[in-house]
C-alpha cells in the first residue's frame, strides 16, 4: 500500500471546518515552522525536492530560495486557475481540504517574508471560492491569519480572487497581471516573479497541490518525504483520470507507480471491447503516447514520462480508446487553444488558428494528405518560438497525433473527400475562397 | 540623479567581435556590427520590451532555446547567432504568420513603400505563403477618431499603439480587445479615441494600419520629400519632419530629439499644419483702403509703413510673439532702437522684468534642460499645466514619475492633468503663486511668521507647504522648478522673480541636473527676448539707456492717443494679452496699425492699416531658443506663397528681408542679404551667442548656457537671497462670490482656428466649477453659465470637475472669441442661464463609424473658394 498523504482522510466529514481539521492536528505545523527561522523552513522544502504539481515541475524549493531576503513587500499567490482540460484535482483537494491549502500558504508565506497573499481561482470554482472564504474567516477568527499569526511577530493576510475565465490567467505572469486587474496576458520572462512579480515585488507562486505538500513536509521533515516516490520525483501525486476509461476520478498515487496500475487497476481501463489509441499523460498539453505496453509499462514519474517523449504536466490522464477518430481529438485540442491564445505573440496567435482551419478542413473533406506536412511544419514553427508556452502547449500533443497516427490522418482526409463526393486527393482551394465554381469551363480534372 | 553610465563589452555576432554599451538589447547591439535584426513590437522609446511579435529572435551559445533578441541585454563574451538555418527559419515562420491574415493590398495602402511590415517581408519573409484558409476580416476602415482611421485587417498586433496609450501619454484608451486571433484594437466601448497625443500612434503604427486622416491618399513615398525643422505652435518646440509634396506640406512626423521631445508630438503639432495651406493664408499686402482691407504691391505697402514709422520715431511701440524668430526679434528691435528711438517693444504679454532680474533668470548655472525633468530626483510643476502650456513636457514628467521614480511635486491652483502621478498636490488660491514662493522660502529660511502669513495669502497653510518642501527635498538635490512666464504676469512680477530666485538660492538650484525652467507663452518668447526685445533690455540683457513701456503701457498709451503707431508681428493682442478691453480701445484709437501676420484673424481684419503677409514656420529660417536655451534652427521647407496669377515677389517674403527693407526705406541698411546673414549678426551681438554657426547648430540645436561663451558672458554669479515681503491676500469666497482663475487651452491658437481636421477639437468657453457649488447654484455638467464682475461678463458651458477647489472657477483665456482675457484675479458672480448647451461633438458614442458616417465628423470648415493654384482644401 502506498503512502497517501491527502487522500486518507480526504473524505472525513467536516473536514472543511477548522475544528474537524485542527482535531487531526491542523494548523500544528503552523505553529512549529513559527518557532522555526525561515530559512530553515526553506532548507526543508529543498530536502524534500518537492517539484511543482502546476505543470512545468520546478523544485518548489529551489523557487522559494530565489527570492531576495530582506524587508520589501513580497507576496506568495497560490494558483488555483485550474483550467487544462482533464485536471480537476485542486477542485477536490480545496472544497475537502480548504484549510490545509492555507496552512501550507501560511508556512510558504512565513518562510520567503511575504505578508500578503493571494489564492487566483478559476471563475467557474464558485463553490471551491465560497469554502475557502468560509475557510479563511475562520482562521483569521483564530489566529491563524491577520494580525500577529498565532501570537507571534509574523502578520499575514490572505485574499481569494476569482477569475474572469481564461486559461491563460493560469500561466503565471498572465495571473499576475490579472491579479493586478490588467488584461491577463503573459509578460517577458526574466524578469521572473521570483525577482519581480505581482506589484513589481518579488512573488513565489506555486500550485494548490504543491502547496497542501508544504505542511506534510513539514511534519516528517524534508528527508523523510523525499523517500515518497522516485529519487527525482518525490512524494505522491493527485492523479485525473479522465476520457475512456471505467472508473474516471482522482486518484493519489505515490510518483513513479506503473502507469498501467493507475488507468487500469484504479481507473478499470477502457470500456469493454475496447482498447486504448492514446493517452496524455499530463493534460492536454502534453504530447500523446501510444497505448501500447511499452508505455503503459512506464513509471508514473516526472523524468519516466519525460523520457518516453511527453511530460507529466498537471497529471491528468486523458485515455483516448479506438471508438475515437484522432482527427476528431486533434480538432477539439486545438480549438481549445485557439480559444484560449491571448493574441500576444504570433506564432501561437496566427498558428492556432491556422491549425484548427486545416483540421477543419480535413473534416469537410476539403483537404489532401500534403496538408498533414504543412500542419506539422506549423507546428514546429510554433514550437519554442513564442512567449509563453500555450503555443506550444497546441503544437505539442498535435505534430504528436501526426506522428503517431498518420495512416488515420490520411485515410480520415480520404473517408471525408468521398464523402463529400470531391473524388481523389489533389489539392484544391477551399471552395468560398476561390470564387464561383468555373470547372465545367475547363476540361475539368475531377474535382 | 547620475545618469546611466555605459560600459563597453565585447560579443561576439556572426562570428566577428563587435564593441557595443553593456545591457544594450542585442537589436540594439547588433548595430554596432553592422547586424540588422528585424523587429516589429520592439520600440525603445515605448519602454520595456515586450516581446510579442517574435520577430527578433536569435540564437545565443549556451541557451538551448531561440531568444528575443528585443529584451535580452548583452553581456560581455556573449556569443550570437542571426544568420543560422534555425534563425532564418523561426524568421521566415514570423513573417509567414503575420501574413497569413493580412490583406496584402499594398497597392492601395498609404503605408506602401514606408511600411516595415513590407520590407521585413522582402527582407526576411519566405516569399511565398501556403495559407490557403479565409482570412478575419473586419470591417474597414474605421474611425478611430476625427484624426486616425482604422484598418485593423491590417494590423498585426504589434501592441505598440496600445502600450503608447497606457504607459506613454497615459490616457488609458487604447486596449485590446478579444483575445487570440480575434483581438483588435479598439476603445474599451467604441468611442473616439480623442486626446492630446494620439497621433503619435499613426507614426508608432509598423504597418498601414492606423493612418491619419489627413495624410491618407495624399502621396507615396516616391512622390515626397522629408525637410527638418522646428514646430513653432508652442514653447516646447519639438523637432519635426515636414512631408513634403509640390511645394506643399502634408504631413507633419517626429524627428526624434531625446534632448528636445523625445521623439513625440502632440496633435496640436502634428495636425495644425494644415494651417499653411488655407485660404485664411495672407498672401500679399494689403492696405485699408475705405475701411476695406485691399491688395496693394510691396512698395506701397513698405513705404506706408515707414513713412508712418518715421513719423511716429518714439510715439511707435511693437510686440511680438510666436512664430518669430530671433533675426526677426534682432533686427526689429534694431530698426526701432536705432533708428527711432524708439525703446517700446515687448514679447512678455505680462510686462518686463527689470533688467536684473531678467538677467538673474538666465544664469546659465541654474538652467535645467528638458532631461533634467526625467532625471531629477524632484520636480515642482510651479502652477502651469504642461498639457496646456508645454505637452510635451507633460510626457516628459511622466516618464520620470513612471521610469525613474521622480518625485513630482505639485503646486497649482488649477487641478493639472499630473495631479495623478504626483507625490503631493497643494492647491492654492488662483494667482498666489508669488506667495506661495514666499511661503518656501519663509519655510527654507524658518521665517515662522512669514511662512505663515503667506502659506494663508496663498490660501493654503504653514503645513501644507512644509509637506510639500519635505517632498520636494527628501529624494535628493536634483530638483527642478518648472514654471510659467505667467507667474510675472501683473504688477507684482518683479516680487515674483525676487521669490523664486530666492527659493532657487536656498534650495542650490545651480548644479547639474538641477535648475529652473520657464515656459514662456509665446513660442519663441526666449529666444525673441534674448535677441533684445524687450522694453528693460538690448540684445543679450544688454542694458539701454531708455527703458520703454511694456505691453500694459502701450496698450495705455495707445488708448490715451500717446502713442500713434503700433507693430505687431505674429501676434494678437485681443487674443493673448490680459485686458481686452483696453487693448480694444488702444487698436481703435492707434493711428496705424502695422500687422505682420500670416494668417487673417479677425484683429487683423478689424484693426490692421497695413498688413505684410507672413511666412509660416514651414517657410522660415532663422533660428530659435529653447526654454531650455537651446539654440535651434528654422529650416525651410516650401517656397513661399504667392497670390493667383501674380508675379514672382509679390507674395509672402522672409520676415527679416521685410523689416531689413523697411529699415533701409528709413534710411538705416543692415546690410543683411540673406537670412543666414542675419543670423550671424544676432551670434555677434548678443554676447553669449558669440561664436556660434548655423553648421554648429544644425539639427540638433546647441544649448547656449552649457557653452563657454555663456561663462564669459555671465561671469561668476551669485546672489544673496533679499528680504521678501508677503504679497497681499487672495480674494476671499463669499455666499455668491467665487475665486476666478484662467487658463490657456493646448488648442487656442490661430493655427488650429484654421485647420480643418482639427475643428473638433476647437476650444469653447467652460466654466469649471466643482460638484458642490455647482449644487448650491444649481447648475448641472453642460448647463450654460455666465460668470463676471464689474459688467465684464463670460459665457460658457459648466464643467464639473472634483478636483476644481470649492469656491473656485476656471475660464479659459486665449480663444477666438472676445470672452478671453478678462478677469484679473478676483472674485465673480456665477449665473445659470439655461440648460445644457449644444452637445459636445466627442461624446462618447457606442461602436466606431465607419469613415464618412460619423456622426461627429468634424465640421467642414467654412472657406472661400479658391482660384486654381492657391491652397488646396484639406478635408477628407
Ligand atoms: C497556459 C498555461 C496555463 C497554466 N495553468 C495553470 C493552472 O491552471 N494551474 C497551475 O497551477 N499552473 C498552471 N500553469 C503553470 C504555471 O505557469 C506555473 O508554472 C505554476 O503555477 C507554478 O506552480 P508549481 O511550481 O507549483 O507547479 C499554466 C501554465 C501555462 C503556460
Ligand atoms: S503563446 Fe499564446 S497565450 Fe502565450 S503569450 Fe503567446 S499568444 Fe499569448
Ligand atoms: S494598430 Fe498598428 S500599432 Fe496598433 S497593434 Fe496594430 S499594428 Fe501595432
Ligand atoms: S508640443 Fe508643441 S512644439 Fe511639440 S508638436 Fe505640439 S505644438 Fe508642436
Ligand atoms: S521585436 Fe522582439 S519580440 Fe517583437
Amino acid at each position: 500500500m502506498s503512502t497517501l498523504l491527502f487522500y486518507d482522510e480526504i473524505d472525513k466529514p467536516g473536514l472543511a471546518s477548522l475544528s474537524t481539521y485542527h482535531d487531526i492536528g491542523g494548523y500544528s505545523m503552523l505553529r512549529k515552522a513559527l518557532d522555526m527561522e525561515p530559512q530553515a523552513i526553506i532548507e526543508q522544502l529543498l530536502a524534500s525536492n518537492v517539484r511543482g504539481r502546476g505543470g512545468a515541475g520546478f523544485a518548489m524549493g529551489r523557487k522559494a530560495s530565489f527570492l531576495p531576503k530582506g524587508d520589501m513587500d513580497k507576496y506568495l499567490v497560490c494558483n488555483a486557475d485550474e483550467s487544462e482540460p482533464g485536471t480537476f484535482k485542486d477542485r477536490e483537494l480545496m472544497q475537502k481540504n480548504p484549510h490545509l491549502l492555507i496552512e501550507g500558504m501560511a508556512i510558504a508565506s512565513y518562510a520567503i517574508g511575504a505578508s500578503r497573499a493571494y489564492i487566483f481561482i478559476r471563475g467557474e470554482y464558485m463553490h471551491q471560492a465560497d469554502v475557502l472564504d468560509a475557510a479563511i474567516a475562520e482562521a483569521r477568527e483564530a489566529g491563524f491569519l491577520g494580525d500577529r499569526v498565532m501570537g507571534s511577530d509574523y502578520s499575514l493576510e490572505l485574499w481569494v480572487h476569482r477569475g474572469a475565465g481564461a486559461y491563460i490567467c493560469g500561466e503565471e505572469t498572465a495571473l499576475l497581471d490579472a491579479l493586478e486587474g490588467k488584461r491577463g496576458n503573459p509578460r517577458l520572462k526574466p524578469p521572473f516573479p521570483a525577482i519581480e512579480g505581482l506589484y513589481q515585488g518579488p512573488t513565489l507562486i506555486n500550485n494548490v497541490e504543491t502547496l497542501m505538500n508544504v505542511p506534510h513536509i513539514l511534519r516528517m521533515g524534508g528527508e523523510k518525504f523525499a523517500e515518497i516516490g522516485t529519487s527525482g520525483s518525490t512524494g505522491t501525486k493527485v492523479v485525473c483520470v479522465s476520457g475512456c476509461v471505467r472508473r474516471p476520478g482522482n486518484y493519489e498515487v505515490e510518483l513513479g507507480t506503473p502507469t498501467r496500475d493507475i488507468i487500469y487497476g484504479l481507473a478499470g481501463g477502457p470500456p469493454e471491447g475496447r482498447k486504448i489509441k492514446c493517452w496524455f499523460p499530463g493534460g492536454s498539453s502534453a504530447p500523446v503516447l501510444p497505448g501500447t505496453d511499452e508505455y503503459m509499462d512506464l513509471p508514473f514519474d516526472f523524468e519516466s514520462i519525460a523520457e518516453a517523449g511527453s511530460m507529466l504536466g498537471s497529471a491528468a490522464i486523458i485515455i483516448v480508446d479506438d471508438s475515437v477518430p484522432i482527427v476528431d481529438v486533434a480538432l477539439k485540442t486545438a480549438k481549445f487553444y485557439r480559444h484560449e491564445s491571448c493574441g500576444k505573440c504570433t506564432p501561437c496567435r496566427e498558428g492556432t488558428n491556422w491549425t484548427v482551419k486545416m483540421l477543419e478542413r480535413i473534416e469537410n473533406g476539403q483537404a489532401t494528405p500534403m496538408d498533414l506536412d504543412i500542419m506539422a511544419s506549423v507546428c514546429d514553427q510554433i514550437l519554442g518560438n513564442c512567449l509563453c508556452v500555450l503555443g506550444d502547449a497546441m503544437a505539442m500533443p498535435i505534430s504528436s497525433m501526426i506522428k503517431h497516427f498518420r495512416e488515420e490522418f490520411e485515410e480520415h482526409i480520404e473517408m471525408a473527400r468521398e464523402r463529400n463526393g470531391l473524388g481523389a486527393a489533389i489539392p484544391v482551394m477551399n471552395r468560398d475562397e476561390r470564387g464561383p465554381d468555373r470547372s465545367a469551363e475547363y476540361s475539368a480534372v475531377g474535382h | 540623479m547620475p545618469r546611466p553610465e555605459i560600459n563597453w563589452i565585447t560579443f561576439s555576432i556572426d562570428g566577428r567581435e563587435v564593441k557595443a554599451p553593456e545591457n544594450a538589447m542585442l537589436v540594439d547591439a547588433a548595430k554596432y556590427g553592422d547586424v540588422e535584426i528585424p523587429v516589429f513590437c520592439y520600440e525603445p522609446k515605448l519602454g520595456q520590451p515586450v516581446g510579442a511579435c517574435r520577430m527578433c529572435l536569435v540564437e545565443i551559445e549556451g541557451i538551448p532555446k531561440l531568444q528575443t533578441g528585443c529584451s535580452t541585454p548583452v553581456k560581455d563574451g556573449m556569443v550570437v547567432h542571426t544568420q543560422t538555418e534555425r534563425v532564418h527559419d523561426a524568421q521566415r515562420a514570423v513573417v509567414e504568420f503575420l501574413l497569413i491574415n493580412h490583406p496584402l493590398d499594398c497597392p492601395v495602402c498609404d503605408k506602401g513603400g514606408e511600411c516595415p511590415l513590407q520590407d521585413i517581408t522582402y527582407g526576411w519573409g519566405p516569399g511565398t505563403s501556403r495559407y490557403i484558409e479565409p482570412k478575419r476580416h473586419f470591417v474597414k476602415p474605421l474611425e478611430l477618431s476625427p484624426l486616425i482611421a482604422i484598418d485593423r485587417e491590417r494590423c498585426i498586433l504589434c501592441y505598440r499603439c496600445v502600450r503608447f496609450s497606457q504607459e506613454i501619454s497615459e490616457d488609458y484608451q487604447l486596449i485590446l480587445n478579444e483575445r487570440g486571433a480575434h483581438s483588435f484594437v479598439a476603445t474599451f466601448d467604441g468611442h473616439p479615441y480623442v486626446a492630446p497625443f494620439t497621433g503619435n500612434i499613426v507614426e508608432l503604427c509598423p504597418v498601414g494600419a492606423l493612418i491619419s486622416r489627413s495624410y491618407r491618399f495624399r502621396a507615396r513615398p516616391w512622390d515626397i520629400e522629408g525637410a527638418g525643422t522646428v514646430c513653432t505652435l508652442c514653447p516646447s518646440q519639438c523637432n519635426v519632419d515636414l512631408t513634403v509634396r509640390d511645394d506643399r506640406v502634408l504631413r507633419v512626423s517626429a524627428r526624434d530629439n531625446d534632448e528636445v521631445d523625445d521623439g513625440w508630438l502632440c496633435d496640436k503639432g502634428r495636425f495644425a499644419f494644415q494651417h499653411i495651406h488655407v485660404d485664411e493664408r495672407i498672401t500679399e499686402p494689403l492696405m485699408r483702403q475705405d475701411g476695406k482691407l485691399v491688395p496693394v504691391d510691396w512698395d506701397t505697402a513698405l513705404t506706408a509703413a515707414a513713412q508712418a514709422l518715421g513719423e511716429a520715431g518714439p510715439r511707435a511701440a511693437a510686440i511680438a510673439d510666436g512664430e518669430t524668430t530671433n533675426e526677426e526679434a534682432f533686427l526689429l528691435q534694431r530698426l526701432f532702437r536705432e533708428r527711432l528711438d524708439c525703446g517700446n517693444l515687448s514679447a512678455r504679454p505680462g510686462g518686463d522684468l527689470p533688467l536684473p532680474l531678467a538677467r538673474g533668470l538666465a544664469d546659465p548655472a541654474l538652467q535645467a534642460t528638458v532631461p533634467d525633468l526625467e532625471f531629477a530626483h524632484a520636480v515642482l510643476l510651479l502652477d502651469c499645466d504642461p498639457i496646456d502650456d508645454a505637452p510635451i513636457f507633460d510626457l516628459r514628467l511622466r516618464k520620470g514619475v513612471r521610469r525613474r521614480d521622480m518625485n513630482l511635486v505639485v503646486a497649482s491652483a488649477r487641478p493639472t492633468a499630473l495631479d495623478a502621478n504626483a507625490t503631493t498636490v497643494l492647491r492654492h488660491a488662483p494667482g498666489t503663486a508669488e506667495a506661495l514662493l514666499v511661503a518656501l522660502d519663509a519655510a527654507l529660511s524658518d521665517d515662522r511668521g512669514n511662512l505663515g502669513g503667506a502659506a494663508s495669502a496663498a490660501g493654503s497653510s504653514a503645513q501644507a507647504v512644509q509637506d510639500l518642501l519635505e517632498d520636494l527635498t527628501s529624494a535628493g538635490g536634483d530638483i527642478v522648478i518648472l514654471y510659467s512666464e505667467r507667474l510675472f504676469g501683473g504688477p507684482r512680477g518683479p516680487q515674483a522673480a525676487e521669490a523664486l530666485l530666492n527659493v532657487a538660492n536656498r534650495l542650490n538650484l545651480t548644479g547639474e541636473g538641477a535648475g529652473l525652467l520657464e515656459i514662456p507663452i509665446g513660442a519663441n518668447g526666449r529666444g525673441v527676448r534674448e535677441a533684445g526685445f524687450a522694453a528693460t533690455h538690448g540684445p543679450g540683457f544688454a542694458p539701454v539707456a531708455n527703458p520703454g513701456l511694456a505691453t500694459h503701457g502701450i496698450a495705455e498709451a495707445l488708448a490715451e492717443g500717446q502713442l500713434s503707431t503700433l507693430y505687431l508681428l505674429h501676434t494678437d493682442p485681443l487674443r493673448h494679452m490680459s485686458d481686452g478691453e483696453l487693448w480694444e480701445r488702444a487698436l481703435s484709437s492707434a493711428q496705424t496699425v502695422i500687422a505682420h501676420e500670416s494668417l487673417m484673424t479677425e484683429t487683423v481684419a478689424t484693426h490692421a492699416d497695413i498688413v505684410f503677409p507672413g511666412e509660416a514656420y514651414a517657410e522660415k529660417e532663422g533660428t530659435l531658443v529653447h526654454p531650455d536655451g537651446r539654440v535651434q534652427r528654422l529650416r525651410r521647407a516650401i517656397g513661399h506663397p504667392t497670390p493667383f496669377n501674380r508675379h514672382p515677389g509679390s507674395g509672402v517674403r522672409a520676415g527679416w528681408q521685410v523689416i531689413s527693407d523697411l529699415a533701409k526705406l528709413l534710411g538705416l541698411d543692415f546690410g543683411v542679404f540673406a537670412g543666414s546673414m542675419a543670423s550671424q549678426q544676432l551670434f555677434a551681438a548678443v554676447p553669449f551667442f558669440n561664436g556660434l554657426t548655423l553648421d554648429e547648430i544644425g539639427g540638433r540645436g546647441v544649448r547656449w548656457p552649457a557653452r563657454e561663451a555663456a561663462r564669459l558672458a555671465f561671469g561668476e554669479t551669485s546672489r544673496e537671497p533679499v528680504a521678501l515681503d508677503v504679497p497681499p491676500a487672495a480674494a476671499v469666497p463669499s455666499e455668491d462670490a467665487l475665486r476666478v482663475g484662467t487658463f490657456r487651452p493646448l488648442w487656442s491658437s490661430k493655427e488650429v482656428d484654421v485647420s480643418p481636421i482639427l475643428q473638433y477639437a476647437r476650444p469653447t468657453q467652460v466654466v469649471e466649477l466643482s460638484p458642490v457649488d455647482a449644487e448650491r447654484f444649481g447648475v448641472a455638467d453642460g448647463d450654460k453659465v455666465e460668470v463676471g464682475v464689474n459688467g465684464t461678463q463670460v459665457q460658457g458651458a459648466a464643467k464639473l470637475r472634483h478636483a476644481v477647489p470649492e469656491g473656485t472657477v476656471f475660464v479659459a483665456e486665449g480663444l477666438s472669441d472676445a470672452s478671453s482675457s478678462l478677469f484679473n484675479y478676483g472674485t465673480v458672480q456665477l449665473r445659470r442661464l439655461g440648460g445644457s448647451a449644444e452637445e459636445s461633438p466627442i461624446n462618447p458614442i457606442i461602436g466606431m463609424p465607419a469613415i464618412g458616417e460619423s456622426p461627429f465628423n468634424p465640421p467642414r470648415h467654412e472657406l472661400r473658394e479658391s482660384p486654381p493654384g492657391t491652397a488646396p482644401r484639406m478635408n477628407e
